[in-house]
C-alpha cells in the first residue's frame, strides 16, 4: 500500500496531471496571474488579447517553426480561438465539433460531435469561434440555437439547453464568456429578421438567468426609435464576444446590424440597441448604458467588434476606456464607467460621415444611401474591420487592428419577410475598378492616431494578439500567419499554412516553450521555437 | 453579417421543397423524349406576372448577383443572363432545374435550399423580363478567319485546346458572354479586369491585369498575376511560361490596371471586322 502510494507520487511528479478546475478567481487575474494558459477567448476580461509571454520574441520570432497540426476534417472557415488549461487544448471547429487535445503534442483526447440540423441557416458558414470554461465545464452555444456543457475530461454533455428556434433564423457562432457562475452568450441572425438577445445562462444547472433583449417592444425604452413595424423582425443580433470589468460588475457586449441589413423604408429612425455598445449588469442583466456607433444602418455595419477595455491618462485624468475599431471606419473611445463619448476618429477609407459630432452621433454626408441603381460607399459591407480580433499592448500602448479598405456599391432590393429566410434588402457588389487591400495598424489609443502601418495584398480576415515579448501576430487572407516588431511594424516572420485565415491567433506555455496557434483551413497549426534553442534544464522544467 | 450570398450553406432543403423538386424531376425524367409533350413540361406558373418579376429581382439580387451581376450582365466569374442563350437548356423546365440543382462541373451551386420552388419561378419571370437576344449581322465564318489571321488572338487566347494561354479561354466565351460585352472587351480590354472580385473570391484573382517585375539585375519581366500574396508573385510571362518570385529578392513590382491585350481601335479592326469577329465569338459553346 505504501509503495503504491509512492509509485502514484512518481507519477503525479512526472507525468503532466490536468488540474482543470478553472474557477472565476483564476478568470479575474487572467492572463496575467497565469500567462501559460488561454482561459477566455480573448485571453482576459479585458479583451486585450494581450499574453506577457515572452520567450518567443523580436530578437527570435525568424526560427518560429510549425510544431504539430490537428486536421478537425470538417470544411468550411475555422475561427475559433482555442482555450489552453493546464496543458490541455479545447478548441470547436466548423459544424460545432469539438476537440480536447495535448497542447504539446498535438494529439487528440476527445471529440465532440453535434448532429446540426441540416436546416439550420447561419448567414456566413457554419462556424463556431469558440469555448468558455468554468469549472471542469466547456460551454459552447450551437448552430441549432443551444447553450451546451461539457465534461472537459470527456466532452460527454452535462446540460443542453434551446435558447432559441433555429427554424426562425436563430443561430449561435459566439464564443461564450463565463463570468461568476453564468454563462454568457449573444445570438446571430442580423440576416434572418430574428429579435436579437443577449442571455445568460446558470453554469451548474443550464437554466436561463436572464435575458436582455437588443429590439426594444411596445412600453419599452428605446421603442420610439422604430417607426412603422419593422421593430417585429428587428435584428441586432449578438454574435461576437464581449469583455468585463469587475470592479463596476458590467458586461460590454456589441450588437449587430438592424433587419433587413440594406433597406430602411420600413425601418425609420434610429433602431435601438442594433449596432450599440451595452453595458449590461453582470449579475441581472439590467442596461446601465448604451451607446449607438451607426444609427438607422444601411450599410450592414454590425458594431460586433470585440470591445477592448483599458486604463490610461485622457486629458490629465485616469480613465477607465472602451476601445471600439468599428465596422464603419471610426475608431471610438467611451468611458466605460457612464458610457460617455469621449471622441473617434477615423481608422480607415471612409466616405459616408463627414465627422463624429462632439455627441457620438455621425454628420452624415448625403449620397451614401443604397439605391436602386447603386450608391458607393467605403468601407463596403464587410466594413473596415469585422469580427477579427484586435489587441492591445501594454508594453507598447497601442492598439492593433487588421484593417480592410474595400468600398461596395449598395444597390436595394426591397424584400417581403418570411420567418426564417433570409432578409436584407440589398445586393452589394464590389466596385469593378479597384483591388482590395488592407493593412495591419497600430492605433494610438488616447488620441487615435495611427502610429504604423503594414499592408496587406488583400484585405484580412485574421485578427491579431499582442506579446510581451514585443511582437504582435495577425493574419491575411492569403494565409500568412506574420509577426511583427509591436514598436514600429516591421513584419520579422510569416509562414504560410496553406489556408486563408478567418480566426485570430492566441499563445499559451507548456514545459518551458511558448506556442503560438491558429485555425486555418480545416487545421489549427502550433508553433515554436526550435527546441535546440533550449538547455536541458529549461526544457525539462 | 460578412458576405451572405457567397458564403451561402449548401445544405438539403426542406421537405416541403424536396418534395416539390422530385416531384418536378420525376415529372421530365418521367418521359420518354417522344412522349414528352408541351403539356407534361413544367411551365412558370408566375409568367409575366409583374409583382413576381419584382420579388424575382429581389431575389436575384442577393442569391446570384455575386457571381452573375446586378443587372444579370455576367461577370468573371458567371455568364451574363440577358443573351437569349441558355447553354443549360431555356425551357421553363430546364431553367428551374439549373437554379434547383445548379450545374455539375461548373462553379454554379444548387440553389434547392436557398430558394423556395414559388421565389425560383420569380427568378424565372425576372430573367425572362430582360432577354435582349442579339441580332448578329457578322459572318462568323469570316470572323474566324480575323481571329486566327489578322487578328492574330491565338497567340494569347485558346479555343477548344488551341492556342495561347496569356488571356482567358475563348471556347465558351459565347454561352457565356453578350456580344455587347464581346465588342466592348475587343475595342477597350481594360474595361471589365476587376469586376466580381471579391472575397471569398480569391479563386478568382485580378487574372488579366498587367505586373511587371524587375528583378535584382535588372531584367524586366511583364505578364499577368496567377496568384499573388503580401510576400510573393507566381506569374506568367509573356513568354506564357510561369515565373516565380519572392517579392524581397526583387527590385519592383509594379501593377499596372490594364490589361495586357491590346485594344483593337477602329484603325485596326473595322467595325464590319469587328461584328464578324464577334459573331464567330458569339458561336463558341465548347466542344460539341
Amino acid at each position: 500500500m505504501k509503495n503504491k502510494l509512492l509509485m502514484l507520487m512518481m507519477i503525479v511528479a512526472l507525468g503532466l496531471i490536468v488540474q482543470a478546475q478553472v474557477t472565476y478567481e483564476r478568470l479575474l487575474k487572467a492572463p496575467v496571474a497565469e500567462p501559460q494558459n488561454w482561459l477566455t477567448v480573448s485571453g482576459g476580461y479585458n479583451g486585450q488579447r494581450f499574453s506577457p509571454l515572452q520567450q518567443i520574441n523580436t530578437g527570435n520570432v525568424q526560427e518560429l517553426a510549425p510544431q504539430w497540426i490537428l486536421q478537425t476534417g470538417v470544411m468550411g472557415k475555422f475561427e475559433a480561438t482555442p482555450l489552453v488549461v493546464d496543458g490541455v487544448m479545447y478548441v470547436t471547429a466548423q459544424e460545432d465539433t469539438a476537440f480536447a487535445v495535448d497542447a504539446r503534442t498535438g494529439r487528440p483526447i476527445w471529440k465532440y460531435v453535434r448532429a446540426v440540423p441540416e436546416d439550420v441557416q447561419p448567414c456566413c458558414g457554419h462556424v463556431n469561434r469558440g469555448f468558455a470554461m468554468l469549472g471542469d465545464r466547456l460551454f459552447l452555444a450551437t448552430l441549432d440555437a443551444h447553450v451546451v456543457a461539457l465534461d472537459s475530461r470527456t466532452g460527454n454533455v452535462i446540460w443542453d439547453t434551446e435558447a432559441a428556434d433555429y427554424r426562425q433564423g436563430y443561430t449561435f457562432t459566439v464564443a461564450p464568456l463565463a463570468v461568476k457562475d453564468k454563462i454568457i452568450v449573444g445570438v446571430s441572425g442580423g440576416e434572418y429578421g430574428v429579435r436579437g438577445f443577449i442571455d445568460a445562462y446558470d453554469a451548474g444547472t443550464g437554466k436561463r438567468a436572464w435575458r436582455f433583449y437588443t429590439v426594444p417592444h411596445p412600453g419599452e425604452p428605446g421603442f420610439d426609435t422604430w417607426k412603422g413595424d419593422g421593430w417585429k423582425r428587428g435584428g441586432a443580433p449578438a454574435w461576437i464576444t464581449g469583455s468585463y470589468d469587475p470592479e463596476l460588475n458590467l458586461v460590454y457586449w456589441a450588437t449587430g446590424n438592424p433587419s433587413p441589413s440594406n433597406y430602411g423604408g420600413d425601418r425609420a429612425g434610429d433602431n435601438l440597441y442594433s449596432n450599440s455598445v451595452l453595458a449590461l449588469d453582470a449579475d441581472t442583466g439590467k442596461l446601465k448604458w448604451y451607446f449607438q456607433f451607426t444609427p438607422h444602418d444601411l450599410h450592414d455595419w454590425d458594431a460586433t467588434e470585440v470591445p477592448v477595455l483599458l486604463n490610461a491618462m485622457l486629458d490629465g485624468k485616469p480613465r477607465k476606456l472602451l476601445v471600439h475599431a468599428n465596422r464603419n471606419g471610426f475608431f471610438y473611445v467611451l468611458d466605460r464607467s457612464n458610457g460617455k463619448f469621449l471622441f473617434a476618429k477615423a481608422f480607415a477609407q471612409q466616405t459616408w460621415a463627414k465627422g463624429i459630432r462632439p455627441d457620438g452621433r455621425p454628420e452624415l454626408l448625403s449620397g451614401s444611401d443604397p439605391t436602386a441603381e447603386g450608391a458607393k460607399v467605403c468601407p463596403g459591407a464587410i466594413g473596415a474591420t469585422n469580427f477579427m480580433s484586435p489587441s492591445y499592448s501594454p508594453q507598447t500602448g497601442l492598439f492593433y487592428v487588421n484593417v480592410r479598405e474595400q468600398c461596395d456599391i449598395f444597390t436595394t432590393a426591397p424584400q417581403v419577410f418570411h420567418a426564417g429566410r433570409a432578409f436584407l434588402g440589398s445586393a452589394y457588389s464590389m466596385d469593378a475598378d479597384e483591388k482590395d487591400w488592407g493593412a495591419l495598424r497600430a492605433i494610438e489609443p488616447t488620441t487615435g492616431e495611427i502610429k504604423w502601418e503594414f499592408k496587406h495584398h488583400s484585405a484580412p480576415w485574421a485578427g491579431t494578439l499582442a506579446t510581451a515579448g514585443g511582437l504582435v501576430f495577425a493574419g491575411d487572407i492569403e494565409g500568412n500567419l506574420i509577426a511583427f516588431d509591436a514598436h514600429t511594424g516591421k513584419a520579422l516572420w510569416h509562414f504560410e499554412t496553406g489556408s486563408a485565415l478567418y480566426a485570430s491567433p492566441m499563445t499559451y506555455s507548456l514545459n518551458g516553450r511558448q506556442y503560438v496557434a491558429i485555425a486555418s483551413g480545416q487545421a489549427l497549426v502550433s508553433f515554436a521555437l526550435p527546441q535546440r534553442m533550449f538547455s536541458k534544464k529549461e526544457s525539462g522544467r | 453579417m460578412a458576405s451572405y450570398v457567397s458564403k451561402r450553406s449548401t445544405l438539403l432543403s426542406t421537405i416541403r421543397l424536396l418534395t416539390a423538386v422530385i416531384v418536378l424531376t420525376g415529372a421530365v425524367l418521367g418521359q420518354t423524349d417522344a412522349g414528352r409533350s408541351a403539356a407534361t413540361e413544367p411551365k412558370n406558373p408566375l409568367a409575366g406576372n409583374l409583382q413576381a418579376i419584382q420579388e424575382g429581382r429581389s431575389q436575384f439580387r442577393f442569391n446570384c448577383s455575386m457571381c452573375h451581376g446586378v443587372e444579370a450582365q455576367g461577370t468573371q466569374k458567371a455568364p451574363s443572363l440577358t443573351t437569349g442563350r441558355w447553354a443549360h437548356g431555356g425551357s421553363d423546365g430546364e431553367l428551374f432545374r439549373t437554379i434547383q440543382h445548379g450545374v455539375p462541373g461548373t462553379l454554379m451551386p444548387a440553389q434547392e435550399s436557398i430558394l423556395t420552388e414559388t421565389e425560383t419561378w420569380q427568378v424565372i419571370s425576372y430573367l425572362r423580363s430582360l432577354q435582349k437576344p442579339a441580332t448578329l449581322a457578322g459572318d462568323a465564318a469570316r470572323g474566324r478567319g480575323v481571329f486566327i489571321g489578322d487578328g492574330n488572338c491565338l497567340s494569347c487566347h485558346m479555343v477548344n485546346g488551341h492556342g495561347g494561354r496569356l488571356g482567358p479561354d475563348l471556347s465558351r466565351v459565347g454561352a457565356e458572354r453578350s456580344a455587347a460585352y464581346l465588342a466592348e472587351s475587343i475595342r477597350q480590354p481594360s474595361a471589365h479586369l476587376a469586376e466580381g472580385i471579391t472575397e471569398p473570391n480569391k479563386d478568382l484573382a485580378q487574372k488579366y491585369q498587367t505586373v511587371e517585375v524587375i528583378t535584382a539585375e535588372g531584367k524586366r519581366i511583364v505578364g499577368v498575376a496567377l496568384s499573388e500574396d503580401t510576400f510573393s508573385l507566381q506569374m506568367m510571362g509573356m513568354d506564357q511560361q510561369l515565373h516565380l518570385f519572392v517579392k524581397s529578392e526583387v527590385r519592383e513590382v509594379v501593377h499596372k490596371p490594364r490589361s495586357l491585350m491590346p485594344p483593337y481601335p477602329p484603325e485596326m479592326l473595322s467595325d464590319r471586322a469587328l461584328q464578324d469577329l464577334v459573331a464567330y465569338l458569339a458561336g463558341l459553346r465548347g466542344q460539341q
